[in-house]
């Protein structure tokens, strides 16, 4: 009926028009509501002008001199694009800096295709030993020509990454048994699985890093002690065990007791029932959840640096106390912090996707 | 058939057990080796010598000629005074935030979600340092120092805010042994509403300290601050960083809670002629309250186990005064079963404590 009386960019306007006080009515309905609003845009307008101002309007973006973001009144990000290489790899040789960029790629590939349902299958898991093998000879070196780096030299973004997926990758299988264990009806394995789950998951991380890099070369006679990189790695794995055991039992706890008993009835033994039957089943259920435990491992790998390893923290750290900037800390802790969203907020994504089908 | 399975099971067990134990006892051997090569002695007795190390800051008060236990004790009260800050204050946060991403305004919804969001997605240890490092960027120096509400500076030097000194007195510590047992009173006979009773002790409590404490207030003088209380910019960063992330999580709880609570709660509390506040107050928080108690149990374990972060700006919480004990003692493993014990203790004895208050507000279905 209106569309005989409007011309069509009336229309068009009116849709608009109702648009806005569809809006207005959402923020300023109820005296409440707007008070609300007020106060909400009153803090933003007071914030926001000085955080364009700093960011975009008196920041510095070029060139790459330490001279210009001296005088500026705005952020540096011109520190940040000089420094670049510094920042993600730290200190690792600049000659070879390709090798842990190579690195980078491939994890993050290899893990936005393994997002794919379609590619779940049993040779997944030998994909990801091949690139793991890959990425540590590449890290590495020593042969093929590679010129040899130490894991001293590691640093950056290829620890963030290296740590989270390896990590994961051995605590994985190990998190499997622990929560058969725990669930067996043997009472002193039960016992055990039970006593290391809760011993690991009522301490602090941080906690377990420092007893990691304290303990082991006390622990073990001088020709075992692992490096700095083999130790964090010993209790990240620890620990994401004892948290990802306890979800896998959560998926366990949850099939109906039906299953198990049919599988016994078909005549499969234990290991094989649990193999084909339950694990494939509760690990389905649980995946949100897993979802959640590698975003909170990706976190956690940012504390190593209490322990001395090179993350991208002690990297960030390490460009700021080049004398020859103005240290810019904020856009600095900024970066790194972004980085490590963007990483998290993807896994969460496709959780939330996950959840959804 | 039974009897052989029986024993296979008894077989294995015990062969996992050895095995526990061998690997124990290979470790115990080994670090004993380790110890006799390098000279250390193994023994508690160190606890009690002169710690001659300083502590930045601390709840108790701490000289440099108390015993190493007592640095201890002191790091442990340090580590509580955090985690109960961040608990207290990310509750109240988590609380308005999460009721606030439910609101139908999108200004205030989307506020809300973009804090989760970013709490949720950065690592908290990220979050400290930048604020930390935010301390010398943004904020003037102390005598010019912003004064946000009267009797509250925030400079470089950090964040002064009216304190109470307390002066004791018998009817103040009498009430104080009081008011626990007039709340435990009220609650094991149930007789009356015991929330009450309980409030009405602390209020007598507030009200006799009152009149022996005075209020100080912070006064710039010639170059510092005088009076008042003082939070460094370290326990200032970490208190209020932590805060910043446990938001995110316990907001994202208390939204998940409230949706819990089933439309026909909100329908019948309305036909009621309850208000929009009064409904979330009186029927729906409280309901909500017994869904999410487990989840805020593990969140405020995580306040305690999170607070060790503070070692990255600074901050002498347990693990951090511990870490010093032992590059002072040279008592490692000492030092170590130290602070194994005192985390689980602490975290099992608050799980404990939570737990029993889930079992108290828990739904009692007939």
């Amino acid at each position: 009926m209106a569309g005989e009386t409007f011309a069509p960019s009336n229309v068009n306007a009116l849709r608009s028009f109702g648009f806005v006080i569809r809006i207005g009515r959402m923020l300023f309905g109820t005296p409440g509501n707007a008070v609300l609003s007020i106060v909400f845009l009153a803090a933003i307008g007071s914030v926001l002008p000085g955080l364009i101002r700093w960011a975009v309007l008196d920041a510095v973006f070029w060139p790459l001199a330490p001279a210009a973001c001296r005088n500026a009144t705005g952020a540096c990000w011109s520190f940040l694009i000089a420094k670049s290489g510094q920042l993600l790899f730290g200190i690792y040789p600049p000659m070879e800096r390709w090798r842990p960029a190579l690195v980078c790629v491939l994890i993050l590939g290899l893990l936005a295709a393994s997002v794919r349902p379609q590619f779940w299958r049993p040779a997944l898991a030998l994909v990801w030993l091949a690139l793991i093998t890959t990425v540590l000879t590449l890290m590495a070196g020593g042969v093929l020509g590679l010129r040899e780096v130490p894991t001293a030299s590691w640093g950056g973004l290829p620890i963030t990454l290296m740590l989270t997926v390896l990590a994961i990758g051995v605590a994985f299988p190990l998190s499997i048994i622990l929560a058969l264990a725990r669930r067996s009806g043997h009472v002193a394995i039960s016992a055990l699985s039970t006593l290391f789950i809760e011993a690991i998951r009522g301490l602090p991380l941080l906690s377990l890093l420092l007893v990691a890099s304290i303990m082991l070369p006390l622990f073990l006679p001088d020709w075992m002690v692992p490096d700095k990189f083999v130790r964090a790695l010993v209790a990240l794995t620890l620990f994401a065990a004892a948290y990802l055991a306890e979800i896998i039992r959560g998926g366990l706890q949850s099939l109906p007791r039906g299953q198990e008993e049919a599988a016994k009835s078909l005549g499969l033994d234990y290991w094989r029932t649990q193999q084909k039957v339950i694990l494939p089943q509760a690990i389905r259920m649980v995946i949100p959840a897993l979802a959640n435990t590698i975003i909170v491992m990706v976190k956690n790998t940012s504390l190593v640096l209490v322990v001395g390893l090179f993350d991208l923290i002690s990297s960030g750290k390490a460009a700021l106390a080049d004398p020859d900037w103005p240290s810019p800390a904020a856009e600095t802790y900024l970066f790194i912090g972004a980085i490590y969203f963007v990483l998290a907020f993807g896994i969460a994504r496709f959780a939330d996707f996950l959840e959804s089908r | 058939m039974l009897r052989s399975t029986k024993s296979r099971a008894i077989a294995i067990q015990v062969l996992l057990v050895a095995a526990v134990l061998c690997f124990t006892g290979l470790i115990i051997l080994s670090t004993a080796e380790n110890l006799r090569a390098k000279n250390l002695p193994f023994g508690f007795d160190f606890l009690t010598m002169p710690s001659r190390f300083v502590i930045s800051e601390s709840l108790l008060i701490y000289r440099t000629q108390d015993p190493y236990y007592w640095a201890a004790i002191v790091g442990v009260a340090n580590t509580l005074f955090v985690s109960a800050l961040v608990a207290l204050l990310s509750t109240v946060c988590g609380l308005l935030v999460g009721v606030g991403r439910l609101s139908g305004n999108p200004l205030v919804a989307g506020s809300c979600r973009v804090w989760v969001e970013i709490a949720r997605n950065t690592p908290p240890i990220v979050l400290l340092i930048f604020l930390y490092s935010m301390w010398w960027q943004v904020l003037p120096p102390v005598n010019q120092a912003l004064n946000p509400a009267p009797g509250v500076y925030l400079s470089m030097r950090g964040l002064m805010t009216p304190g109470l000194a307390l002066g004791f007195s018998v009817t103040g510590l009498l009430c104080l042994a009081l008011a626990p047992a007039l709340a435990i009173a009220a609650i094991r006979w149930r007789t009356a509403r015991w929330p009450l009773l309980s409030a009405a002790a602390v209020a007598l409590l507030a009200a006799t300290q009152l009149t022996h404490a005075t209020i100080s207030w912070p006064i710039f003088k010639r170059s510092n601050f005088v009076g008042g209380f003082e939070l460094t910019p370290e326990l200032t960063t970490v208190v209020l960083g932590l805060t910043l992330y446990t938001t995110g999580f316990i907001a994202e709880i208390v939204r998940a809670g409230v949706q819990s609570v089933s439309r026909g709660q909100w329908e019948a509390a309305g036909s009621l002629g309850l208000r929009r506040g009064q409904i979330l107050r009186l029927v729906i928080i409280p309901q909500m309250l017994r869904a999410i108690m487990p989840s805020m149990t593990s969140q405020y374990i995580n306040v305690v186990k999170n607070s060790t972060l503070a070692i990255a700006v600074g901050y002498p919480d347990f693990l951090s005064v511990m870490g010093t004990v032992i590059n002072k003692s040279s008592h490692a493993i000492e030092g170590v079963m130290i602070i194994l014990g005192v985390y689980l203790a602490l975290n099992l004895t608050l799980s404990s404590l939570l737990n029993w208050y889930n079992r108290r507000i828990a739904l009692v279905e007939r």
